[in-house]
């Protein structure tokens, strides 16, 4: 009798266990893995670092935030708001937190032991041109402090007349100039300007996604395609063509390197580049062979890749090991088509190069979108980051909600 | 006369489509509020949060009918709106569609997203249409 008893306590704290571990907070996971919530309420969250210590810090809309655990119960209890910073990028980088926000690259220096900065506010770069488009200032910083500014362009396609029907393309466009591009600078000097910086590499709308990948020794990204090719050329595309063509393209970024916006989009049903239909583009034709590098990898369209991730934990399957892992924040211009993305994605890699097709890792976020419109997502995935234990952090930008994916073995 | 009768009837048709929403058809207006606008401002038109503004319950779409067609002819570009709002996306002018066009979406956009606000006639859309700055542009390139 005492040994079913046992048995059946045994049973259900094995049930209830089962039952949290399978409800992942509603999100759809690989088998193995599971999701917990860490901590929700920091506004609209972008990205996400941690430093070797745990500690976690959020950049918001909202502005910054740093959290601890200081019970070691997976949840902080520690949460603070600081700084004057309300942006994108979040970098922990030696002693220092690098910040960005629309018109900078900031620092703050970590005290040993102190969650929060306590020094004030360096500029690394400062003084980039307000803009009201792709004005994210995300970047990557490599080992020695170089730093890789994205500097999206203020317009969807380099029209005349931005987004407006039938206006063509400006030749050249002249936006290429100071924007559309990623930007390199010394991260370890302060108070530079743009004219400090020098183009590293141009043809890039917006590349919210950057990231330095340590054992290739290589820069990488995953840059938002065009918007709007059916109602800006109506008589070259559906609206079915819109929702699904221009590719999410994710590049090796290589000095010197272009990347074909404004002039062309990587087609996903005709799988090739074509000519933009401002540039002369009319659905299929080609340019030039061999001007813009194919990417690595083409994503659905519209799918907002707004964080890149290269594996380097320990805990996950030795198959993710070095393979990306990319926020996809979800789509705006597939409607009235249905909405799409709202996912992280896990793209397996070797060498640098894609070794196979991406796998949807976590899923769910989104919930039922009703009317078919992003403000109605539940959760939209923006920023990711690994803990120290090697499980894969990811940052909402509805709710602020974080959760915590960890590997729990088969 | 005719152009009278044709007003009343374009003004009855308005009236029509914005109140004969029970109709199992979508209303021109609605079409072309589907071709034109939707992509943007989104089904619901709750817009889309920090990229292109909500419509539904906003003081443009229940507003002045005359303020409300020239914001849509001249787009979103320098407007008033622009400098309040932190979207990052500018509507582009829409003078390119007709009067008629200009009318079915902003009656159905009063209707549908400004609590039943009054129909907008294409007389109306082409009175404000003769005081819209743009030179060059006073009429649509087009009938369609």
């Amino acid at each position: 009798m005492r040994k079913v008893v046992s048995t059946a306590a045994v049973c259900s704290v094995f049930l209830a266990g089962a039952s949290i571990a399978a409800d992942n907070d509603g999100l759809t996971l690989p088998a193995g893995f599971s999701a917990v919530v860490v901590h929700e309420g920091q506004g609209q969250a972008r990205h996400v670092d941690v430093a070797p210590n745990g500690d976690i810090y959020i950049a918001s809309r909202n502005g910054l935030s740093a959290m601890r655990d200081t019970n070691r119960d997976g949840k902080p209890d520690v949460v603070s708001t600081f700084g004057d910073v309300k942006g994108t990028e979040v970098r922990v980088f030696q002693n220092w937190l690098y910040v960005s926000d629309d018109v900078g690259v900031y620092r703050y220096a970590l005290t040993k032991g102190q969650l929060v900065p306590g020094g004030a506010r360096e500029t690394v770069v400062g003084e980039f041109p307000r803009e009201r488009q792709h004005s994210d200032k995300t970047f990557a910083l490599d080992a020695k402090g170089t730093l890789y500014i994205n500097v999206g362009a203020p317009s969807n396609s380099c029209q005349e007349r931005d987004r407006q029907e039938g206006s063509l393309g400006m030749n050249p466009c002249p936006i290429l100039e100071k924007y559309g591009g990623v930007w390199v600078f010394d991260g370890t000097k302060l108070n530079q300007t743009p004219a400090n910086g020098r183009r590293f590499a141009t043809g890039i709308r917006n590349a919210v996604a950057i990231e330095w990948n340590a054992k290739q020794n290589a820069l990488y990204a995953v840059i938002h395609g065009r918007d709007s090719i059916d109602t800006l050329f109506p008589k070259l595309y559906t609206a079915e063509d819109n929702a699904t063509r221009q590719a999410e393209e994710f590049h090796e970024i290589i000095d010197g390197g272009h990347y074909g916006w404004p002039n062309t989009f990587f087609d996903t049903k005709l799988g090739k580049r074509v000519l933009a239909p401002e540039y002369g583009g009319d659905g299929k034709k080609e340019p030039e062979a061999g001007k813009y590098p194919d990417p690595v990898v083409a994503y659905p369209a519209h799918w907002a890749p707004n964080d890149l991730l290269f594996y380097e934990g320990r805990s996950f399957p030795e198959r993710y090991r070095d393979g990306a892992f990319i926020a996809f924040h979800g789509s705006w211009n597939r409607a009235p088509e249905p909405q799409a993305g709202y996912k992280v994605v896990f793209q397996p890699m070797k060498d640098g190069k894609a070794n196979g097709a991406y796998e949807v890792f976590a899923d769910g976020f989104a919930g039922d979108m009703k009317d078919n419109s992003p403000r109605n997502a539940q959760y939209r995935p923006v920023g990711l980051a690994v803990d120290p234990d090697g499980s894969l952090l990811v940052t909402d930008s509805q709710k602020g909600r974080v959760w915590r994916i960890s590997y729990r073995g088969k | 006369m005719k152009a009278r009768a044709w007003r009343f009837t374009a003004i009855a048709g308005a009236w029509l489509a914005a109140t004969c929403s029970f109709a199992a058809e979508p209303t021109s207006g609605q079409l072309l509020y589907n071709k034109h606008c939707l992509a943007c401002h989104q089904a619901d038109g709750g817009g889309v949060p920090n990229m292109q503004p909500a419509i539904i319950g906003g003081s443009w779409v229940k507003g002045d009918a005359r303020a409300l067609a020239l914001f849509v002819m001249s787009g979103g570009f320098d407007s008033a709106s622009r400098k309040e709002s932190d979207v990052g996306n500018v509507m582009p002018p829409f003078r390119q569609l007709a009067d008629e066009e200009l009318a079915g979406i902003l009656t159905f956009i009063r209707q549908k997203f400004g609590d039943g606000a009054s129909p907008v006639s294409a007389a109306e859309v082409a009175a404000a249409r003769s005081s819209d700055q743009d030179p060059g542009t006073k009429k649509p390139e087009s009938g369609s």
